[in-house]
């Protein structure tokens, strides 16, 4: 087997392993989502064709290692037919993680598996100019750690204040983690500087009488993190979106931002750097009004 | 006359199991007076919240605050 034989095979999931021969083959997996039938498949695939172990990747993902080059497409048929995807690597639109988001966690804002499951069916495995990861937190607490990935969403849970109910407790501006929330009682009023809130919602849970409601449920976006050699966070991008088609729109346009601008080998943060935040800013909210 | 609960000393979750405790002992619509840090406030005032009890009063802005708390009562 030459070079671009083994390049091929990385893209399509089958990494060389150091061992001559043998290949650790990579599973398509969207959130850390497995059905039981795919996880039935996957041990018996693990047994025939494997070790009979698998390895747990990073990113939510599955490897089944130490299968030899001659079993690969037989594996890849039993995977097939079992409804199991083999993953992808090299410079391709990656696995999209993703947390049990709001119709699982008590703290979820949005639909986490369900924006993943639609990034993914768009994007995965689709070529860029190098690695593109996306990550999906369904709230503030960031699980998924979204400034970790090229593109990073986060739900987010706006604060709203009426005066009605109010009695100007201080609950809110005490627990507030980033301090944005002010109790005036003497204008009668509580302040919210909304730039520098995280969207938590502990405000909201924390006060007695409701009068620190639910505003809008949204979406945050970071651009061009990554983690291995050289870390760097994704820097927060757009305004909060308020819908999960918006969502979507904004990571195909910021996909399309990467093929246009990006170079080979090239991570998105470092083509970030290059053309500035304002400019991938201006060229998404172009297409999401083109689109809308 | 009111009794006061102090778990000031107490980390989640004995905050609140103190307080569903002190709850325990009061009759509903009765009033329990609870003192507390401010770490503790998120969660005792929204697990009160989703129990149904009422927080009809808030003493305090630096660390250590006081609640007024009215136990809930199903039969009202």
């Amino acid at each position: 087997m030459n070079e671009a034989d083994y390049k091929e095979l990385k893209k399509g999931g089958m990494m060389r392993q150091k061992e001559a021969g043998l290949f650790s083959v990579r599973l398509h997996v969207v959130g850390g989502q497995l059905t039981t039938g795919q996880l039935r498949a996957i041990r018996e695939a693990a047994d025939r064709f494997g070790k009979g172990a698998v390895h747990l990747t990073t990113r939510q993902g599955v490897e089944i290692p130490f299968v030899p080059a001659d079993s690969l497409a037989a594996l890849k048929e039993f995977l097939d037919l079992s409804g199991v995807g083999v993953g992808v690597c090299g410079p391709t639109v990656r696995t999209v993680t993703a947390c049990q988001g709001c119709r699982v966690c008590p703290s979820g804002a949005i639909d986490s598996p369900a924006l993943a499951d639609a990034v993914d069916r768009e994007f995965y495995g689709k070529p860029v100019p190098h690695k593109f990861k996306v990550g999906i937190s369904g709230c503030a607490n960031n699980c998924m750690k979204a400034e970790e990935n090229d593109i990073g969403i986060k739900g987010y849970v706006e604060p709203r204040w009426t005066r009605d109910e109010c009695t100007f407790c201080g609950v809110c501006e005490a627990v507030c983690p980033t301090k944005v929330v002010r109790v005036s009682e003497g204008d009668g009023r509580v302040s919210i500087e909304l730039s520098g809130c995280i969207g938590c919602g502990d405000c909201i849970e924390a006060c007695p009488t409701g009068a620190m409601g639910e505003g809008k449920r949204g979406y945050q976006v970071f651009a061009g993190g990554k983690f291995g050699r050289v870390p760097s966070l994704g820097k927060r991008i757009l305004g909060v979106l308020r819908t999960h088609e918006d969502a979507i729109a904004a990571i195909a346009a910021a996909v399309e931002f990467f093929r246009a601008y990006g170079k080979p080998k090239e991570r998105f943060g470092d083509t970030l750097k290059r053309t500035g935040i304002p400019a991938l800013e201006t060229y998404v909210m172009e297409r999401m009004a083109k689109t809308s | 006359m009111i009794p006061l609960l102090d778990i000031t000393g107490d980390v989640c979750p004995m905050t609140f199991v103190k307080v569903k405790m002190g709850l325990a002992k009061i009759a509903p619509s009765e009033t329990l007076n609870v003192l507390l840090k401010e770490e503790a406030l998120k969660n005792v005032i929204s697990s009160l919240k989703a129990e149904g009890h009422k927080v009809t009063k808030v003493v305090g802005r630096v660390d250590v605050f006081l609640l007024v708390v009215e136990k809930c009562n199903p039969g009202k």
